[in-house]
């Protein structure tokens, strides 16, 4: 199965100065680009005020699911998940077949305009993955340094 | 697939529990939430996309970080599916970038034929996902073994674990917290060999 190529720094570093951007001009509070299996690759903005980590895999799953819906009534053109809020708004856009670009922005701001500039963020995105991708698809990262020759356990349970 | 973030020295994981309808997934995920011993700020809140009678509708999530592991944040986000049969579209999308699983099975005698039905949708769903049982790191938890009509462990083991190579099984009442740490550690070291094993071979 396909995969999300393998990020370097270079990467995050120009994936967080488009989100940045878009920050900018779009006045938004956060922006997430996520993998579409649920994780976060990258956020910018006020995200330590949410949980990131669970908006993430829930943002991924709502967009898978609504995906679905959208095919069970024959909509193929479909590219993105909108839930409007009375404090904030969460706009969740398709990046490519690996990613997917949040955006969580006040509710006074117009969809439309965060919409708009998304539009340009997103392939500035797919662009910078596509360098990646581009770079070496098969390039892994030594990973040597985990300490499995610890033989304590990973998860320990409380003492009770 | 496992998102390796190297400006942040971040691994991500994901590993789902699978298996049949009121088979203990969910007890499991409650059990690592509520007696897991983390440092603060390393577990996250556990959420449960449920039903009013508290039967998984989506899915549960529980996003938490390991100990012990030198150089790398690794966080684990641990997913459960909804165990009944109307509910595939689901386990499909739960199941999308998964990079472990735990089988849960429930030791009931009456159980046996689900548990194999579920386990061969587990291999129906990943063969749509475009992946294969073999490529990925899964370990079997034979759950309620309190009860008291329960299959023998050797017969279990007949049914699902039956393989030129067997893989690592488990006795649990996961409603006592009893084999759901030695499972989700089992499941975790194997998938953490199985990343360095790549990077190595990637390496050299």
């Amino acid at each position: 199965m396909a995969s999300l190529p393998q990020l370097i720094e270079e990467d995050i570093g120009e994936l967080n100065s488009v989100l940045q951007e878009l920050l900018i001009k779009s006045d938004a509070g956060a922006t997430l680009i996520i993998d579409k299996g649920g994780f976060i690759i990258t956020q910018c903005g006020r995200g330590l005020e949410f949980d990131c980590m669970t908006l993430s895999a829930l943002s991924a799953a709502s967009y898978a699911a609504t995906e679905g819906i959208a095919q069970v009534v024959g909509e193929h053109n479909f590219s993105s998940v909108y839930q409007q809020g009375d404090t904030f708004s969460i706009l969740v856009n398709n990046v490519d077949q690996f990613c997917l670009l949040a955006v969580i922005f006040k509710a006074t701001l117009s969809v439309g305009a965060v919409k708009y500039y998304a539009a340009d963020t997103i392939k500035k995105i797919a662009a910078q993955l596509q360098v990646a991708q581009n770079r070496d698809p098969n390039q892994g990262l030594d990973l040597s340094m985990l300490n499995m020759a610890d033989p304590s356990s990973m998860f320990k349970k409380k003492s009770a | 697939m496992a998102i390796i973030n190297q400006a942040t020295k971040e691994l991500q994981v994901k590993v789902v529990y699978y298996g049949p309808a009121l088979g203990g997934k969910t007890t499991n995920l409650v059990q690592v939430h509520d007696h897991v011993q983390t440092a603060a700020g390393h577990k996250g809140k556990l959420v449960s996309l449920a039903t009013s009678s508290d039967r998984t509708l989506f899915f549960d999530f529980l996003p938490i970080e390991a100990m012990a592991i030198k150089g790398f944040k690794t966080k684990f986000q641990l997913y459960t599916v909804p165990g009944q049969v109307i509910y595939n579209t689901t386990r499909q999308l739960v199941l999308r970038g998964v990079d472990g699983i735990v089988f849960v099975a429930d030791s009931q005698y009456d159980k046996m034929e689900e548990n194999v039905k579920s386990f061969q949708n587990l291999e129906d769903n990943l063969k749509s996902l475009n992946l294969n049982l073999k490529d990925i790191p899964y370990v079997l938890q034979y759950n309620k073994r309190d009860m008291p009509n329960v299959a023998p462990v050797e017969f279990m083991e007949y049914l699902l674990n039956n393989r030129d190579e067997q893989l690592p099984s488990f006795t649990a009442c996961a409603h006592k917290t009893e084999g759901v740490f030695e499972t989700l550690n089992m499941i975790t070291r194997l998938l953490l060999q199985k990343f360095i094993a790549q990077s190595q071979r990637r390496v050299a």
